[in-house]
């Protein structure tokens, strides 16, 4: 036990900032320019490791304790996923709120480490943060009935490996989870066409405006943290969508990382053809993205599971 | 062991009185009232555990030789649930009372110490009486003794205001409930429960008696539309006395709910349904309400409605398994409402508590008005901040493991029961989810607005941290959500006794290991994410030994004068959750904006609307008014005339009887 637990959580550690890596080079790909190394990501956070800390005199602990809570929670939630052939070390009736809750402790503490600054343009963007998450959360909640009611388990691991089987029965349920919680990830993980990533300017920014006055470790706990973020609810959409699992364990391995490249790329792809939305845009996007979720459970309702 | 509760009702209705008689040596009666306080919570407390770690109910019983019945009180695990409630919030309080009021000028205190005493005996005895008569006799006590001990402040007139609003809701409540137990006396031939529960009621009696006492049982909880006392009476009160109005007072609600389901069993469907949407409704409703408020204590108020929505949604969960009888549901649902039960209490009550710790110090529970006070309040900030991560519902805090039962309660419900079951519990689950997003949103303003930053108006550099007593209560609150966070098993143990008593519903082993054995495993987890925390914790520590760490003003994005009235203030903070909700919600805004090149003074307020005090009951008020005033014909204030209007009355009766 103690093993799988090290070995998935090391695999996470290693391999998540490698997903960001894959979109900054799609997305040089589509601006046609050769763009930053694959790796480019890790020389980052290992240059923030390398710097010292600079405090803002109005901060106090709780501005240190938001990215070690923050990258502790995210890591944690990964032991809840399978990963290609590796199985959740943890799994349990009932984990899936663990999971939820795991999030929103670290958002929690994000934005009141934002608070904690007393900056404006950094209220700003908790503010927002607040008022995207709960939309975000009744979506993903919504996605996580759908899966529950077609599986009848509320173990995570069990909800999201879907058979072949039940991709022929529930294709357009399981269609629109998909397209749903696709947005939730892009809400979470503050990407493109919710939020910028690579925007400068902090009128417009949710995420990167929440961190502003974080350096050296602290922001690279917090970068960490992001890049696994991204890591693991990436690897819970891919586990819905590979339709087939019980293969032997170097296929199911290959298909999974397979399946996280070609997502990697496809929201490369989604960031360089579209543009930021304006941020009272971003509301609705996620009512459309719960409007989906719900045809999915109306579909179930007049189906029948 | 047996005799405890009733020694702890004497002492304290002893000491009461001696409270009352040694008025004049202060001295004395506040030492009365605390070794009392400690002697009747203590005993009180220690009958309570006994009974849940044994699961059996004790009784005594004293006829009254009146046809009322007898004076019949009874602890059985329902009972012990709420008595572990009650007598551990009233100690904590009654200890941070005393602190709080110590020099609180010319206040005769020792009434309010009597008063704190008859509270908590007539509380004692709503959740231990057996018989309809008593039980009514000790709901009036309460609600008495709670009007007289909101009024503390009544040299203002927003409190008198407040204290008369709670009074006239909560008689309007007692009124249905009266009706009700009439209903069921009539029914059953009988006041005592025990002999109420023998007799099966129709389905029909059965929706017409719950309605009744949601009606009735709901004004005092605050089930949205009934709630409008609530966020005016919490902010009235004393800190102490909100936090155990808000932790304990509502919760009798809770408990009078329960006792009905107890004692009529079978209910149609509409039932179960009915309090799922009150649950949806009370619960976004407090929490939206709650994101709008500028003052701390209103903001908490408005908290207890979201928390009693949550409460309320575990109850529907236990009916729906009830009516379709199954074992597992029932007990997850009614654990997980009367775990939620225990763990609002304890966090609310230390919210509570450390907003009176902020108002005692800075004199003012404007949330706009503060900021920065984690420097200065160091401990208080950090219970405070317990309390919000518990009330949020996240993870290592006790709020999660009752939020978890709940919402692991409406999925089952929805794996097993009908299609009405899987809308309803859908649309449970949603809400419950929305209700924990809004409420970190709350709360990170809260305590972002109020202990972060910088103060937003007066320098606070003076404020101290309050006695260290005020702190003990705090603390002990703060420790035991985290106790419950992390060893979760031994009060779930305790919930599901209590919960398998109101649905008389055996616990098999099984059952109880599957609901106990995976909060195990999310105890596990969060070993885990400790263990991890303290690993990157470390690693910091040592790389920080390497690495120069500097001190700079917060960077204000190239402007050079930042000031810290242009931080981000709470109002700013909430708006755009309200601006989505706008439809839901009403919004007063008033100012004149800023016009021309040389704008002269501007000002904007904004505050949320109660739609249903405005809109629901301020009409119905005026109507009774308005009939009032037609019905003024008959009134003419001569002794003689009402005695002849009596006697025509009789008449009438006795004329209608004869036909």
């Amino acid at each position: 036990m103690g093993f799988q637990i090290l070995l998935h959580i090391g695999i996470v550690i290693i391999l998540s900032p490698l997903l960001l890596g894959i979109i900054g080079k799609t997305k040089a790909f589509f601006a046609g320019r050769w763009g930053a190394p694959l790796l480019q990501p890790y020389y980052d956070i290992g240059k923030l490791l390398r710097k010292g800390n600079v405090y803002s005199t109005t901060t106090t602990w709780i501005f240190q304790a938001a990215p070690i809570v923050s990258l502790a929670a995210v890591l944690v939630s990964s032991i809840l996923i399978p990963m290609g052939g590796l199985k959740a070390p943890f799994s349990f009736w009932g984990d899936i709120i663990l999971f939820a809750g795991l999030y929103a402790l670290a958002r929690f503490f994000i934005i009141i480490a934002a608070l904690d600054t007393g900056s404006s343009f950094e209220g700003m963007g908790a503010s927002r943060e607040a008022a995207f998450s709960c939309l975000a959360e009744i979506v993903l909640f919504l996605d996580f009935i759908i899966l529950a009611l077609l599986s009848k388990k509320l173990i995570l691991s069990e909800m999201i490996m879907r058979n072949i089987l039940s991709w022929e029965l529930f294709g357009p349920v399981l269609l629109l989870v998909v397209a749903s919680y696709f947005l939730v990830l892009l809400t979470e993980n503050a990407r493109i066409p919710i939020d910028d990533p690579a925007t400068h300017l902090e009128l417009t920014m949710i995420h990167e405006v929440m961190v502003l006055d974080h350096s050296g470790w602290d922001l690279a706990y917090i970068l960490y943290g992001a890049a696994i973020k991204l890591f693991v609810l990436g690897a819970l959409l891919v586990n819905i969508l590979i339709p087939f699992h019980g293969l032997p364990a170097i296929v199911q391995f290959m298909v999974f990382w397979g399946g996280m490249i070609i997502l990697a790329i496809g929201l490369g792809i989604v960031e360089s053809c579209m543009a930021r939305l304006r941020l009272n845009r971003v509301p609705q996007l996620l009512t459309g993205a719960f409007v989906l979720a719900l045809v999915g459970l109306l579909i179930i309702l007049v189906k029948g599971v | 062991m047996m005799d405890f509760f009733l020694y702890s009702l004497t002492i304290l209705s002893v000491s009461g009185v001696l409270i009352i008689l040694t008025t004049r040596f202060r001295k004395m009666s506040e030492s009365i009232f605390l070794i009392s306080l400690i002697l009747g919570c203590g005993l009180g407390f220690i009958s309570a555990v006994t009974i849940l770690a044994s699961r059996t109910p004790i009784d005594y019983r004293l006829n009254f030789r009146m046809p009322i019945g007898e004076f019949y009180i009874g602890v059985d695990p329902l009972s012990a649930f709420f008595l572990l409630v009650i007598t551990i919030l009233f100690f904590l309080a009654g200890l941070y009372g005393y602190s709080y009021l110590k020099d609180h000028g010319k206040k005769n205190l020792s009434v309010h110490y009597a008063l704190y005493h008859l509270a908590l005996i007539s509380l004692m005895l709503v959740v231990t009486a057996q018989n309809a008569v008593l039980f009514l006799m000790a709901w009036e006590m309460v609600t008495v003794t709670s009007y007289f001990l909101i009024v503390f402040y009544d040299e203002r007139e927003v409190t008198r205001k407040a204290g008369y609003l709670f009074l006239i809701a909560a008689h309007t409540g007692t009124f249905c409930l009266w009706v009700m137990f009439l209903l069921m006396a009539r029914h059953t031939g009988a006041m005592n429960f025990d002999q109420m529960m023998l007799t099966p009621f129709p389905l029909p009696l059965a929706g017409l008696l719950f309605v009744l006492g949601v009606i009735g049982f709901g004004v005092k909880t605050g089930f949205i539309p009934l709630h409008i006392w609530l966020p005016h009476a919490h902010p009235a009160a004393p800190s102490h006395v909100s936090a155990v109005l808000s932790a304990v007072m509502i919760k009798m609600g809770v408990y009078g709910l329960m006792r009905i389901i107890f004692i009529i069993k079978d209910f149609p469907e509409w039932c179960a349904v009915t309090l799922l949407l009150i649950g949806m409704i009370s619960g976004v409703g407090g929490v939206l309400y709650a994101l709008g408020q500028h003052e701390i204590k209103k903001l908490l108020a408005y908290h207890s409605i979201e928390n009693i929505g949550i409460i309320t949604l575990g109850l529907g969960t236990g009916l729906w398994g009830q009516i379709y009888h199954n074992e597992s549901v029932i007990l997850v649902g009614y654990a997980g409402a009367l775990l939620h039960v225990f763990n609002h209490a304890v966090f609310k009550g230390l919210l509570f508590l450390s907003a009176g710790s902020v108002i005692r110090s800075t004199h003012t529970g404007e949330i706009d008005h503060l900021g920065g006070l984690l420097k200065h309040l160091p401990w208080t900030g950090c219970l405070f901040l317990i309390g919000s991560l518990s009330i949020c519902g996240l993870p290592l805090f006790n709020g999660f493991v009752s939020e978890w039962l709940v919402f692991r309660g409406l999925f089952e419900g929805m794996f097993q029961f009908k299609m009405n079951a899987l809308i309803f519990n859908s649309l449970g689950i949603i809400s419950l989810a929305l209700i924990g997003g809004l409420a970190a949103a709350c709360f990170a303003k809260a305590f972002g607005a109020i202990f972060l930053g910088n103060s937003r108006s007066v320098d606070f550099t003076h404020v101290k941290e309050n006695s260290p007593i005020m702190c003990v209560s705090m603390f002990v609150l703060g420790g035991i959500c985290l106790w419950i966070g992390f060893f979760p098993t031994q009060m779930v143990s305790f919930a599901l006794g209590a919960a398998s008593t109101i649905s008389s519903a055996q616990i098999s082993t099984t059952i109880e290991e599957a609901i106990i054995f995976p909060l195990l495993k999310v105890v596990l987890v969060l070993i885990i994410l400790m263990t991890i925390a303290v690993v990157l914790i470390l690693f910091k520590r040592i790389a920080m030994k390497f690495l120069p760490i500097e001190n700079a003003p917060t960077w204000g994005c190239g402007y050079s004068l930042p000031t810290r009235r242009m931080q981000y203030t709470a109002s700013s903070f909430a708006e755009p959750i309200l601006r989505i909700f706008r439809n839901v919600l009403g919004f007063n805004v008033e100012g004149n904006k800023p016009k021309g090149y040389f704008p002269d003074e501007a000002k904007i307020s904004s505050h949320v609307l109660e739609a249903s005090e405005d809109i629901l009951f301020r009409p119905i008020f005026k109507f009774i008014e308005f009939l009032s005033v037609k019905f003024k014909i008959i009134q003419y204030g001569y002794t003689q005339l009402y005695l002849l209007y009596i006697f025509i009355f009789l008449l009438v009766l006795l004329v209608w009887k004869m036909i």
